[in-house]
């Protein structure tokens, strides 16, 4: 073969690669899939709300300059700092993650795209709908006003807060599915699309951030998802599970809250360390040391975060044991954090520093965040809470802890990744005016609040009077505030114009060693012209051939033959190459899916009932469509491939190895962690309730009684058993086999799930009557909906195997749907078990 | 012989200090919730009644049981992590892609990982022995 | 624990004012601080803000200055081994040492903050935006006020907070810290003022469109004042004649207040007994004069958004004026 030859096979290659996964042209752009493209979206909107939220800020600060101020209204003010805090939480700080997550992790993986594009895409047109609706309602004067956590009964009263707190729990739920779903898929893209030879061990730290925060958003958003349930439930059919007077709690949902709440912050925290666990080695121009540390403190963090959720309740009257274990894990969770910061400057130490915008936002950050570690050590100590705790001490101390270990490693990580998106760096002169304003505006405004707060200001007041000697220090805050976003904004102008005059650069300006600069730059949409073996934690640095191989495409996946989009499926622990994976193209599937959702969740804030379920089962239809053409897909001509190298990978696998079954998985965990705070619940009200359940007319323990149940449960067991026996049948290649246990355990599933509803309304059961009824029927309700949605599953799988889409031999759809059945059945055992049980023991 | 419970180590292995870490903390929670709600009446609707100063002394015996079952688990974890690393022969940073090397990389992380799930056990267990009471 | 007890925080902020130019522009001191301690509650945890303020304050100086030295190129870097035990010090065992201590040391304080109360208790409760007040005496007998409260000096005062209708939170912060007031909860708060004065309270936990304006007045009396007040407050004595007190009760005002020795009993807002010993006017938003007070009765909402007292701009304004004159003078 001769060399010109040679180039241009490879010149065909790059073109065929460039084709399959170019986004279209024109209107049909907003179809694309491709985590470049959603990546980007995602960014830029997540950061719109940032700067939306900033200026609600400075509106709080205009009104809080002067003593009796009247710039704002208290009706307005109180809007305004409640849309403040979502919006920064909800709208910007975690979608920010998945958006830089979904940019940039494909890239560190040498993968073309994350395992479930579509997804991403929902996820997105989801946050973008939720994220429109809820700041949009300030501009109608109806946005939510009960501060960003909600707390029942001012929220839940309907005459004291209107359509505002229905727009927050709709909005954000909605929200909170596109989040879960992000989390899934970044849990799965790490776990099994890293490139062949990159193991465990030799991943980027940035992976193992995204592993373990993905990990803990399954296990946090779903009891607030739970919790909104019930507060929605209360708002708009009088369920009381808040109401004291009926036997509920406001406490509860200070709990469910802050479960979610607290393992927040560090959902938050971690992604931007993880930044920074790029930048220093880059800048320190060696390895990470202590990479081991950074794991044992991601992980450790992870867990620990988990149990500070009572820190914000230190304030509720529990009692000083429960405060103490939750004092002890908040100046537990101290120790990791320390760690990770000083595995930075252990790296710095060994290594020789090189000075550059990115370190400067770092070293800003290290100043404010240390800062903010060390008054959150303070507030951890309970005695010390309760003066400082709901008063500007807090405000003070969570902005240190956010602005410093979110906003600031975010910011070094945009001037580290500009190049990398935009193919441009940003200016390091006007860089450097940005960080002073940013950090000198911070501080200024940020230090007073510590003394303002403890000379007695407590936070969400719209106003105050002088003579309390709050005047000075207010204004001071003010004032900082306006250098800070002025600070801000000279970023955003940078990216916006100064980027345009820059002259494009060359690959890996800052002379990096992992994977994601191998490309040239900005990254091709493809991402990686082949997909090389990883040997090294920094590839770049001790692989000195591996890019130029890489750019000339001697490694896996050079080639697009068959015009489909590929990508590489590896083992979790070595990066074992398993399979040659086919993601779906571009769609406007997920943007319709995720409108029809949307809508359906709208219209429900609005009590447009009917409305939102046919809108609600459009949606469902939808997906399903999605599902059927995009998930599943069966090669056409052969069903394995030569991905290059003489390596010959499947194109189908199912069962374990399929990242279809892993998706499942992840997000059942997360789906029962939703349940297991409903259980909570029951539990929780019998431990405030002194007789439980309480007694019904006759005396006896209210109850939904035996019968029903116990038959609701052995209907069950025969679903269950149906579904085992179908997937033994299509394991036998019996399709009539497996159509006929499908519909026989399909028709299980329904009478079990009517009889756990007719059990309930048998006994007479009344919801609005206690909270303790409620709570009964929202189990029963919960673990019904599961089953008729696994029946929806069987339904699927049975046109599948009407249609030869399910087979023996293509049997991924029917290992997931029995995967599910498990989860189903174990989440059906254990309400009958709570319901039926209960009652009995009492 | 508990030596043997998993030759290789993973990502489970990973994570079962901070597991037992997590399951430690739930139960003193729970134990000294459900104490106070139920035998010593912290809700204090009927305020002053001096319910409040119940003793704990029973929690006491209870969670220091938890917490010396919850020590002997980290330990044998971090046992089972130090033979994974490799006795300590050899220094981080087992960053070669190698079978050994992973093995000792994750020993080595889950040895950490029980030095911090350790300490937090016993920090979790300092308030059932300074505070007396359920006031 | 009394050792360093000894170094009470007006003490230090005193002696730290002059150094710390950030603390001498604010100062401590302040109706509302909990920088300017006048009950033992916020002395002690004055001076443990103080202590982990200083001990934060070396900490973090020290970690700026590795990072300084760190971030400075040298001609040597550190080894591998030399930094990896610089994380195990520095970054493990060192925080771990000083955070066991510090946990050690909030734990043994809390029992003590959470000591039981003597003799006097006072029950308060939080509404939307104002605070009911009763004083309850060792002998069963009851005095009913409002937005007000009166402590002996040097008694442990308990304090048992509820609500009805939103979650608020009752704190003054130169006596202590504060305490929620949650609905189907009864929390309770000892407090032992120490220095005689007026101080001011609030509500700390968002409770509605005019949180910000729900304070409370504090005034702690020396014990023998206190109890010659409370004497006083005991035997009830009906106010001198005027002709506000008639149309109060025509226009309905006794439908929700109450003032001792008239007819007016109503328990659905604020007790008005007494209103003129009252340093201000609608918990901490006006001052107390006729003026103020016929203001607030034609239209509490300008004054206070979201109260549930109903505008009285159809009065003829002799009326409300009378009414305002008699309540001054109460």
């Amino acid at each position: 073969m001769t060399h010109a030859n040679d180039a241009g096979r490879r010149a065909a290659q790059e073109e065929r690669l460039k084709t399959v996964w170019a986004s279209p042209p024109g209107w049909r752009y907003w179809s694309a899939v491709n985590n470049t493209e959603v990546g980007r979206w995602y960014t830029v909107t997540a950061f719109v709300f940032f700067l939306f939220a900033g200026a609600l800020a400075l509106l709080m600060r205009v009104q809080l300059a002067v003593p009796d101020n009247s710039f704002l209204s208290p009706q307005l003010f109180n809007q305004v700092f409640t849309l403040h805090g979502t919006v920064m939480m909800f709208l910007f700080a975690v979608p920010i993650f998945e958006a830089v997550a979904i940019l940039l992790l494909p890239t560190m993986l040498g993968a073309r795209d994350l395992p479930f594009p579509r997804l991403s895409a929902f996820g997105y047109w989801c946050f973008f709908i939720g994220g429109v609706f809820v700041c949009g309602s300030i501009f109608f004067n109806a946005a939510p006003d009960g501060g960003w956590f909600m707390y029942p009964p001012l929220t839940t009263d309907t005459q004291l807060t209107g359509i505002g707190a229905d727009i927050w729990l709709l909005g954000l739920s909605f929200i909170e599915v596109a989040s879960i779903a992000a989390a899934v898929e970044l849990i799965v893209g790490v776990l099994k699309c890293r490139p062949p030879g990159m193991r465990i061990n030799t991943m980027p730290l940035y992976c193992w951030y995204v592993l373990i925060v993905g990990g803990m958003i399954l296990f946090a958003f779903p009891p607030l998802i739970a919790g909104d349930i019930l507060f929605e439930l209360e708002r708009m059919a009088d369920w009381p599970f808040f109401d004291a007077a009926r036997g509920g709690d406001p406490l509860l949902w200070q709990h469910l809250f802050w479960i979610f709440g607290h393992p927040e912050v560090y959902i938050i925290f971690l992604p931007s360390i993880a930044l920074m666990a790029m930048i220093v080695p880059t800048f320190s121009r060696r390895p990470i040391i202590g990479y081991s540390w950074v794991v044992l403190a991601a992980v450790g963090t992870g867990f620990l975060s988990f149990g500070l959720w009572v820190h914000h309740m230190f304030t509720t009257g529990l009692p000083s044991i429960s405060l103490g274990f939750f004092s002890a894990a908040s100046e537990a969770v101290a120790i990791p954090t320390g760690v990770q910061i000083f595995v930075f400057v252990a790296t710095m130490l060994a290594g020789r520093v090189i000075f550059s915008t990115p370190m400067l936002f770092a070293a800003g950050s290290l100043a404010i965040f240390v800062f903010g570690g060390l008054t959150g050590v303070m507030v951890a100590i309970a005695p010390f809470d309760w003066q400082a705790h709901d008063s500007y001490f807090v405000v003070a101390h969570l902005h240190y802890t956010l602005v410093g270990g979110m906003l600031f490693p975010l910011i070094a990580g945009a001037y580290y990744y500009a190049p990398l998106v935009t193919g441009k760096k940003l200016s390091d002169r006007l860089g450097r005016w940005v960080f002073w304003l940013m950090f000198s505006g911070f501080n200024i405004a940020f230090l007073p609040m510590h003394f303002t707060g403890l000379r007695g200001m407590p936070r969400r007041i719209f106003s105050y009077p002088s003579g309390l000697g709050w005047d000075w220090l207010n204004l001071i805050s003010s004032v900082g505030a306006f250098i800070f976003a002025f600070g801000v904004l000279l970023v955003v102008w940078d990216f916006l114009f100064g980027l345009r005059k820059r002259a494009a650069i060359e690959g890996n300006p800052w002379n990096a060693g992992t994977l994601e600069w191998i490309s040239p730059l900005p990254a091709p949409e493809y991402g990686f012209r082949s997909v090389p073996e990883v040997r090294s934690r920094y590839p770049l640095w001790d692989q000195p051939k591996l890019a130029r191989e890489v750019g000339e495409g001697r490694w896996y996946l050079p080639d697009a033959e068959e015009g489909q989009r590929e990508t590489l499926v590896t083992s979790v622990l070595d990066g074992e190459a398993e399979q040659c994976l086919r993601v779906p193209g571009n769609s406007f599937l997920p943007m319709i899916c995720a409108a029809l959702i949307g809508a359906s969740f709208i219209g429900t804030a609005f009590h447009l009932y009917w409305f939102s379920l046919v809108i609600g089962l459009a949606g469902v239809g939808a997906i399903m469509v999605w599902l059927w053409r995009g998930t599943a897909l069966i090669p056409d001509r052969q069903d394995s491939k030569d991905v290059g190298r003489g390596l010959r990978l499947p194109l189908y696998v199912s069962g374990h190895k399929s990242v279809g079954w892993w998706a499942m998985f992840i997000t059942m965990f997360g789906d029962m962690t939703a349940f297991i705070s409903l259980v909570f619940a029951y539990f929780y009200y019998w431990t405030i309730s002194p007789v439980f359940p309480p007694p019904g007319p006759d005396g006896a323990p209210l109850g939904p009684g035996l019968l029903w149940p116990a038959i609701a449960l052995l209907l069950l067991g025969g679903a269950w058993g149906g579904m085992l026996l179908a997937r033994a049948r299509n394991g036998a290649d019996h399709a009539n086999g497996l159509r006929w246990a499908l519909i026989l355990s399909a028709v299980l599933a329904l009478g079990s799930a009517a009889a756990m509803l007719w059990a309930p309304w048998q006994a007479g059961l009344n919801p609005t009557e206690h909270a303790y009824t409620a709570t009964v029927w929202v189990l029963l309700i919960w673990t019904a909906l599961h089953l008729v949605l696994g029946v929806l599953m069987q339904g699927y799988c049975l046109a599948g195997s009407l249609a030869g889409k399910l087979t023996a031999r293509w049997d991924i759809d029917i290992h997931n749907v029995v995967l599910y059945w498990h989860f189903a059945a174990l989440t059906g055992l254990t309400t009958i078990a709570v319901v039926a049980l209960v009652p009995l023991v009492a | 012989m508990v030596l043997r419970l998993r030759d290789k180590a993973d990502l489970w292995t990973l994570l079962m200090p901070p597991a037992v870490w997590a399951l430690h903390f739930l139960f003193c929670y729970v134990a000294a919730a459900v104490t106070c709600a139920k035998f010593a009446s912290v809700n204090l609707n009927r305020p002053g009644t001096g319910q409040i100063l119940a003793s704990l002394e029973p929690l006491r015996l209870t969670i220091a049981v938890a917490t010396i079952i919850a020590l002997i688990l980290i330990g044998i974890s971090a046992r089972q992590a130090w033979r994974h690393w490799g006795f300590g022969i050899e220094d981080p940073p087992h960053d070669q892609p190698t079978d050994e090397d992973r093995q000792r990389f994750l020993g080595y992380a889950t040895l950490l990982l029980s030095g911090l799930s350790f300490v937090s056990v016993i920090f979790i267990a300092l308030p059932a022995f300074l505070i007396q009471d359920c006031r | 624990m009394n050792v360093w007890l000894a170094f009470s925080s007006p003490r230090i902020c005193r002696a730290l004012g002059p150094w710390l130019p950030l603390i001498l522009f604010a100062g401590c001191s302040g109706p509302q601080s909990a920088l300017d301690p006048a009950g033992s509650e916020a002395r002690i945890v004055g001076s443990l803000f103080w202590w982990m303020l200083g001990a934060a304050a070396v900490i973090w100086a020290a970690v700026m200055a590795i990072a300084a030295y760190a971030g400075r190129q040298r001609a040597q870097p550190w080894s591998d081994r030399k930094a990896g035990r610089f994380i195990l010090i520095c970054g493990a065992l060192l925080p771990t040492i000083l955070l066991a201590v510090l946990l050690v040391f909030g734990l043994r304080l809390m029992p003590a903050l959470r000591a039981p109360g003597e003799a006097l208790r006072i029950h308060v409760q939080g509404e939307q935006f104002w605070w009911r007040v009763s004083y309850e005496f060792p002998d069963g007998a009851r005095i009913d006020s409002a937005n007000e409260v009166r402590l002996p000096r040097g008694v442990r005062t308990e304090f048992v907070l509820t609500a009805q209708d939103v979650i608020h939170s009752f704190w003054i912060p130169p006596l202590g810290g504060k305490m929620d007031m949650i609905p189907g909860t009864t929390n309770r708060l000892v407090l032992e003022p120490t220095q005689s004065g007026r101080f001011r309270g609030a509500c700390a936990e968002f409770c509605g469109t005019s949180h910000g304006l729900m304070n409370l007045e504090v005034a702690v009396l020396e014990p023998a004042a206190f109890d010659e007040w409370a004497q006083q407050r005991r035997t009830a004595t009906a106010p001198p004649p005027h002709p506000g007190q008639a149309l109060f009760l025509a226009h309905g005002c006794n439908a929700c207040h109450t003032v001792q020795g008239t007819p007016a009993r109503g328990r659905i807002g604020p007790d008005l007994t007494r209103l003129s010993e009252r340093p201000s006017l609608a918990a901490g938003t006006l001052p107390n004069d006729a003026a103020s007070i016929e203001r607030f009765i034609r239209d509490p909402a300008d004054i206070k958004p979201g109260a549930r007292m109903p505008s009285f701009t159809h009065l003829p304004p002799s009326d409300s004026a009378d009414i305002a004159r008699w309540l001054e003078a109460l």
